[in-house]
C-alpha cells in the first residue's frame, strides 16, 4: 500500500519546482507512469523510494510516512520494503550472481537463504548463471538479475525506472511480465516509470505526468 | 555475504592494484624493521662485546683505536706497556678487577690473547668442556673459534705472527688446547685465551731464532725469574672499577701522569655510534619516505575504487546499506591490506637479516644474536596503521558526500 500527497520537489533553491499528482495503490495494484523525459519520472521515483525528500508534501508506504524516518531507520525501511529496477542493470562486480542477492539481503538484514535465492533465479530462468561473473552475464541474463536483485527480499514496492528502453518488442514484453509476475508472487506494488508506450496496454492504472 | 566478504572480494577483483599496495607497504615494512633491528642489534653486540671493561689501559695513541683493538679486537694495538707500571696502577683501591692482555699472534685468523686467569670473569663466561688453562702454551677456545677451526680438547695448534690470517710465519712453539668456553656472544667468542707467559716464550724464542728482537714483543733472553715481571710488556689492561668514582678520577690521572693511555669503551663506541649512526638515519628516512608513498598509493587505489564504483556503493545504499557500512567496506579494504603487508613485511625483514647477519657472522668471526624489539615493532606497526587509516579517512569523504539519487540518475 503506498501513497503520495501534494508532493513538490525542487533541485535547488531557484530550479524548476515539480509538482507531482497524489498517488494511492492498494496492495498488490500496479501502475504505470507514463512521461517525456525531463518531467521528472525519475525525480518521483526516487522521491517514492526515499531516495530524495521533498520539497513539501509526503510519501506513505504501508502507513509508515517515509518523512518520519531519519538517517538509518530511513536507509533500513528502504532497504526492507522497496526494490528497485534501473534501465541499466548493474551488480557488484567483484560478487558472483548469488553473492550479489546474498549481499542484497544482507543489507536488508534479512536471512541469506540459499534455496530461497536458488528458487528465484530458477523461475527468471538464470539458476544456471548462479556462480558466474558479472561480466560473464549476457544482456538478458543482466536484465533477469536486476529483477531478482529487485525482489529477492521480497519488498512491499518495486519500482522500476524504464526497465525496457533499450530492449527490443520481444524482450520488452518478457521483462514487463516477468515484473508483474514477480510482483504478484511477493504480493508488492509494482510502479513503471517509462517514456516507453509500448507497455501501455499492460497495465490498468496509467498515470501520465 | 557481509561486509568482510565483500571488502575481501573488491580486494581481489583487481588484483594489480592491491598488489601494488601490499609491495609497496611491505617493502617500507621491511626496511624499518630491519634497519631497526640490525642498528640495536650492532649496538647490543658491541655493548655485550664490551663485557665489565670500564677502562682500558694502553700505549699512548688514538683511544678509540685503543679500545677497538683491546676491547673489541678488529684493530691493531696502538703499542705496548711497561707491565710493571700497568700493575701499580692496578692497586690503585677504586679498581676492583684489572686483567692484563698481551696479544699479537692468531690461528686462522683468531687472535690469540695472552692474560691470566681473570679475563673470563670480565665476560662472566665458563668453561664449557675441559678446564681453564694452568700453564703456558695451554690455550682455551672461544665458543665460535671451537666451531669454526674444529679444534678439540689435546689438539694443538701452531700460531701465525700478526693479528690477521695472512700476515706472518708460524711460530714453532705448539699451543694445546685445554678447554672450550660456553657461547657468551661476546667477545671472548672469537678469542684464544693463554697465559701471558705463552706469548711472552713464543717471542722470546722467537727472537731467539731470528737472532734480532722485535720491538713490540721484546723482552730479554736471560732468566724470567731474575727479572721477574721487570721489563716484560703487555698489550693493554682491562679495568673494571670498584664504584664509579674510579671513572671520574683514574683515566684523567693515567692520561697526564703516566707514560700511558686511558680510554672509556663506553664513551669511544658511543662517539663511534654517533658516526655510523648517520648511515642509520639515512636508511631510516628513506623508509619512511616509502611509507609515505605507499600511503599515498594506498590513498589513490581506495579513492580509485570509491570513486569508480560509486554506482555500486549507491546501489547498496538502496539496499539498505548505510553510509558507516559503506565506510566499512573501505576501511576492511584498507586495513586488510596493510595486515598483509605487515605480515609480509616482517617475514622479508626476518629473511633479510638472516642472510645479512650470516655474512656479518663470517666477517666478523662472531655470530651475532639477531635482537628483535617488540617495543620497535609495535612502534612501527603503529606508523603503519596510522598512515593506513589517514589514508582511508581521505578515501572516504565521496562516501560521506555521496548523493544518492545523483549517481543513480547519472549512470543511467
Amino acid at each position: 500500500m503506498i501513497k503520495t500527497k501534494n508532493l513538490t520537489f525542487q533541485y535547488n533553491s531557484n530550479g524548476d519546482l515539480f509538482h507531482f499528482p497524489d498517488i494511492d495503490l492498494r496492495d498488490e495494484e500496479s501502475l504505470l507512469v507514463l512521461g517525456k523525459s525531463g518531467i521528472g519520472k525519475t525525480t518521483l521515483l526516487h522521491l517514492i523510494a526515499g531516495l530524495l525528500q521533498p520539497k513539501s508534501g509526503s510519501v506513505t508506504i504501508d502507513d509508515v510516512s517515509l518523512q518520519t524516518l531519519k538517517n538509518k531507520k530511513l536507509d533500513q525501511f528502504i532497504g526492507k520494503h522497496i526494490g528497485l529496477v534501473f534501465q541499466k542493470n548493474y551488480a557488484n562486480r567483484s560478487l558472483n550472481v548469488i553473492e550479489n542477492l546474498q549481499a542484497r539481503l544482507y543489507f536488508s538484514k534479512q536471512k541469506q537463504n540459499k534455496s530461497h535465492i536458488e528458487n528465484l533465479l530458477k523461475t527468471l530462468n538464470i539458476l544456471e548463471c548462479k556462480t558466474k561473473k558479472i561480466n560473464e552475464l549476457s544482456e538478458g541474463q543482466l536484465q533477469r538479475l536486476g529483477i531478482a536483485l529487485s525482489v529477492v527480499h521480497q519488498p512491499k514496492i518495486i519500482l522500476a525506472d524504464e526497465p525496457t528502453a533499450s530492449l527490443d518488442d520481444d524482450n520488452c514484453k518478457i521483462v514487463l511480465q516477468l515484473l508483474l509476475e514477480q510482483s504478484k508472487l511477493n504480493n508488492a506494488n509494482l510502479i513503471v516509470i517509462t517514456h516507453d508506450q509500448r507497455i501501455k496496454p499492460m497495465f490498468k492504472n496509467i498515470l501520465e505526468l | 555475504m557481509n561486509i568482510w566478504k565483500i571488502s575481501i572480494k573488491n580486494l581481489f577483483h583487481k588484483p594489480l592494484y592491491t598488489v601494488l599496495s601490499i609491495l609497496s607497504l611491505t617493502i617500507s615494512i621491511a626496511l624499518l624493521i630491519s634497519i631497526k633491528q640490525l642498528d640495536t642489534s650492532i649496538q647490543q653486540q658491541f655493548e655485550n662485546n664490551l663485557g665489565n671493561v670500564d677502562m682500558v689501559v694502553g700505549a699512548k695513541g688514538s683511544p678509540l683505536q685503543l679500545v677497538l683493538a683491546s676491547v673489541l679486537h678488529i684493530d691493531n694495538p696502538t703499542g705496548n706497556i711497561v707491565y710493571k707500571d700497568a700493575k701499580k696502577l692496578a692497586k690503585n683501591p677504586l679498581i676492583k678487577t684489572a686483567v692484563p692482555i698481551s696479544y699479537g699472534d692468531n690461528y686462522k685468523g683468531y687472535r690469540i690473547v695472552g692474560t691470566t686467569d681473570t679475563f673470563a670473569k670480565l665476560y662472566d663466561v665458563k668453561i664449557n668442556k675441559g678446564k681453564d688453562f694452568s700453564k703456558p702454551m695451554e690455550a682455551v677456545l672461544g665458543y665460535d673459534v671451537a666451531q669454526k677451526t674444529g679444534l678439540e680438547l689435546g689438539d694443538t695448534f701452531l700460531s701465525s705472527h700478526g693479528l690477521n690470517d695472512d700476515m706472518g710465519h708460524e711460530h714453532p712453539e705448539t699451543f694445546i688446547v685445554v678447554g672450550i668456553y660456553a657461547q657468551t656472544h661476546k667477545v671472548i667468542d672469537r678469542l684464544i685465551t693463554t697465559p701471558l707467559e705463552s706469548i711472552w716464550d713464543v717471542h722470546n724464542h722467537h727472537s731467539e731464532e731470528d737472532g734480532h728482537a722485535e720491538e713490540q714483543h721484546h723482552h730479554d733472553d736471560e732468566d724470567h725469574h731474575y727479572h721477574e715481571e721487570g721489563n716484560k710488556q703487555i698489550t693493554s689492561m682491562l679495568v673494571k672499577f670498584r664504584n664509579p668514582m674510579g671513572l671520574i678520577t683514574i683515566p684523567r690521572q693515567v692520561n697526564e701522569k703516566t707514560a700511558m693511555q686511558a680510554a672509556i669503551p663506553k664513551y669511544e663506541i658511543e662517539r663511534l655510534f654517533n658516526f655510523t649512526g648517520i648511515g642509520v638515519k639515512a636508511i631510516s628516512w628513506i623508509a619512511y619516505i616509502i611509507l609515505f608513498i605507499s600511503s599515498i598509493i594506498i590513498f589513490i587505489n581506495l579513492y580509485k575504487m570509491v570513486k569508480e564504483r560509486a554506482f555500486d556503493l549507491a546501489l547498496l545504499r538502496t539496499y539498505g546499506a548505510s553510509n558507516f557500512q559503506l565506510i566499512e567496506i573501505v576501511a576492511i579494504e584498507g586495513l586488510i591490506t596493510s595486515l598483509i603487508a605487515i605480515v609480509f613485511g616482517i617475514t622479508l625483514s626476518q629473511l633479510g637479516l638472516l642472510y645479512i647477519f650470516n655474512i656479518l657472522g663470517k666477517q666478523y668471526q662472531q655470530s651475532i644474536p639477531s635482537t628483535l624489539e617488540l617495543y620497535n615493532v609495535f612502534q612501527i606497526i603503529l606508523w603503519v596503521l596510522l598512515v593506513v587509516v589517514v589514508a582511508i579517512l581521505f578515501a572516504v569523504i565521496p562516501i560521506l558526500k555521496m548523493n544518492v539519487s545523483k549517481i543513480l540518475t547519472d549512470e543511467k
